[in-house]
């Protein structure tokens, strides 16, 4: 199963399992990993599972996938830099097998 | 303090009802009597009457009431705040449903607060995610169609179609139905039990309905615990949390909410929406042109139709907007009120498909944000899509004017329409 690596605000890393074909909010979420909310559960209607993705990884990730992620990130809490993206919009893929994101201090 | 789940007691604190149980804390000048889901001026047009607390009303006044006094908040920012702060804003007691106080129970998860409201959230997830309910996607278009043939069918004899009685009610009933593991022969008894708890007005009528409901489901739970299928009743029963499965209490409160939550606001979401849908014939082909746009326009007819409100109760002193809000103080957000608030979504009772995304509390926001909403965005979805595409012309039958029920779940009694 691919793994990601969440680094929360100060620095502190997990790493756990998320399933081919979850999504990074819910890896989070099922994990007790804090600094995700999720609270619209993936339907584009929060930005509260706002993440900034590692510099090895944007290439390979890419932005937004949609016009309503776009929109929803200047919702979000915290600074969005051109690595911002909702989680709950990252699919896991085994070429994202070691992916690692960084979490903003705040969600809302 | 989190509570115990599995040994539930009834709430401590007192309910205020009335002129003579105002608390000494408010201010005279912030009392008001709105009569917010039973008042004369609220039924002629509820969408109107929230909408127009932003111009009537302070943000946030005390209102006295005899279904019980409580702080109405209607900004969008404050309720937010509100619901984003559960450690103020406290679920715990604030789900105004009558129970045996000998046999009390919790209403799962949403009168749980974290740390523990999560390990119940995860168990029921994955069926009501975006990608869980598109599982479901061929069985609501084939149910949706099936009600079309039989509307159509009955209108060709020579009957009428009435909205709310032929698809509105059915149709999410159904599907939930389908969800749950129960059996569809129950559909309009459900539906009359969820009416007279939501629609009643009337503690007794209420409390009669809840009696009803427990003893069915109760039976139904041990019937899913002796032979498990793939209902989300059978996998409530036989889930586990910290490695146990959950007590008879907690199963049972779990399963009751849901019955609670899913059986009445898509039902009334759907009506609202045809009801505007039959007077707007542009709006309709609109629709009917843009679509690639459905998701979008699914969102802002649920910030323009909410259909209800979310209760709280205040854990600790807190103060905003100037307002000293003490522990014990219950509150009721108004979300259809805050999704109409101008400053966030100007122009706010006009259906605009193109506004830029914010957050609409149709499902309200934070930790205990909907469960259903997903499930509620598809059946609204596939509504739209399988209707208009063989009754894409209908009005109201002429003569019609639309009442609304009043009670805690928005939407018209009856929705006549003619093609």
């Amino acid at each position: 199963m691919p793994k990601v690596t969440y680094v929360d605000h100060t620095g502190h890393a997990t790493t756990v399992e998320v399933e081919t074909g979850e999504n990074v909010m819910r890896g989070a979420l099922y994990n007790g990993i804090d600094g995700i909310t999720g609270e619209c559960g993936g339907g584009l209607s929060c930005a509260t599972c706002h993440c900034y993705v590692d510099a090895d990884w944007t290439d390979t990730v890419g932005g937004p996938s949609s016009q309503a992620e776009e929109e929803l990130l200047e919702s979000a809490a915290d600074e969005v830099k051109p690595s911002s993206r909702l989680s709950c919009q990252m699919v896991m893929t085994d070429a994202l097998d070691g992916l690692v994101v960084h979490l903003p201090e705040h969600q809302f | 303090m989190p509570i115990d789940a599995a040994n539930p007691v009834p709430p401590t604190f007192p309910r205020h009802v009335g002129m003579d149980q105002v608390p000494d804390h408010v201010p005279a000048d912030l009392i008001r009597q709105v009569g917010l889901t039973f008042g004369p001026e609220f039924l002629a047009s509820p969408h109107d009457f929230m909408a127009a607390l932003h111009d009537k009303q302070p943000p946030i006044y005390y209102d006295v009431s005899p279904m019980g006094n409580m702080w109405h908040f209607t900004r969008h920012e404050d309720a937010l705040f509100g619901l984003r702060h559960p450690e103020i804003f406290s679920n715990e007691g604030a789900t105004p449903f009558p129970r045996d106080p000998s046999d009390y129970f919790y209403f799962i998860p949403i009168e749980i607060d974290p740390p523990h409201h999560r390990k119940y959230r995860n168990i029921v997830d994955p069926v009501f995610s975006p990608q869980g309910v598109l599982k479901l996607e061929g069985l609501i278009r084939k149910r949706a169609n099936d009600l079309i043939d039989e509307i159509e069918a009955k209108v060709a004899a020579g009957g009428s179609c009435e909205f709310t009685e032929d698809f509105g009610r059915p149709l999410p009933v159904a599907v939930f139905l389908d969800i749950m593991g129960l059996p569809q022969d129950m559909r309009d008894t459900f539906v009359s039990w969820a009416m007279e708890l939501l629609h009643s007005n009337d503690r007794a009528i209420m409390g009669g309905a809840m009696q009803k409901i427990t003893a069915y489901l109760k039976e139904a739970i041990a019937e899913k615990q002796a032979n498990p299928d793939d209902g989300v009743v059978s996998r409530i029963a036989h889930a586990q949390v910290d490695g146990a499965l959950m007590s008879e209490k907690e199963i049972f409160g779990f399963v009751c909410f849901l019955f609670i939550a899913g059986l009445d606001t898509v039902f009334a979401t759907l009506n609202n929406i045809w009801a505007w849908l039959a007077e707007n014939p542009e709006k309709r082909q609109e629709i009917i042109d843009r679509p690639q746009d459905i998701d979008k326009i699914v969102e802002e007819l649920l910030r323009r139709w909410s259909v209800t409100f979310s209760g709280r109760v205040l854990d600790k002193d807190h103060e905003m907007r100037g307002v000293q809000l003490k522990k014990g103080d219950r509150v009721t957000f108004i979300l259809p009120a805050c999704n109409f608030d101008p400053e966030v979504f100007p122009d706010p009772l006009t259906v605009d498909f193109d506004r830029p995304r914010k957050t609409i509390l149709a499902f309200t926001v934070g930790v205990h944000s909907c469960m259903g909403g997903h499930l509620a965005r598809l059946e609204v979805k596939i509504a739209l899509q399988e209707w208009l595409k063989r009754i894409p012309n209908f009005e109201l039958k002429p003569g019609t004017r639309i009442e609304y029920r009043p009670g805690g779940v928005i939407g018209p009694e009856e929705v006549p329409l003619v093609w």
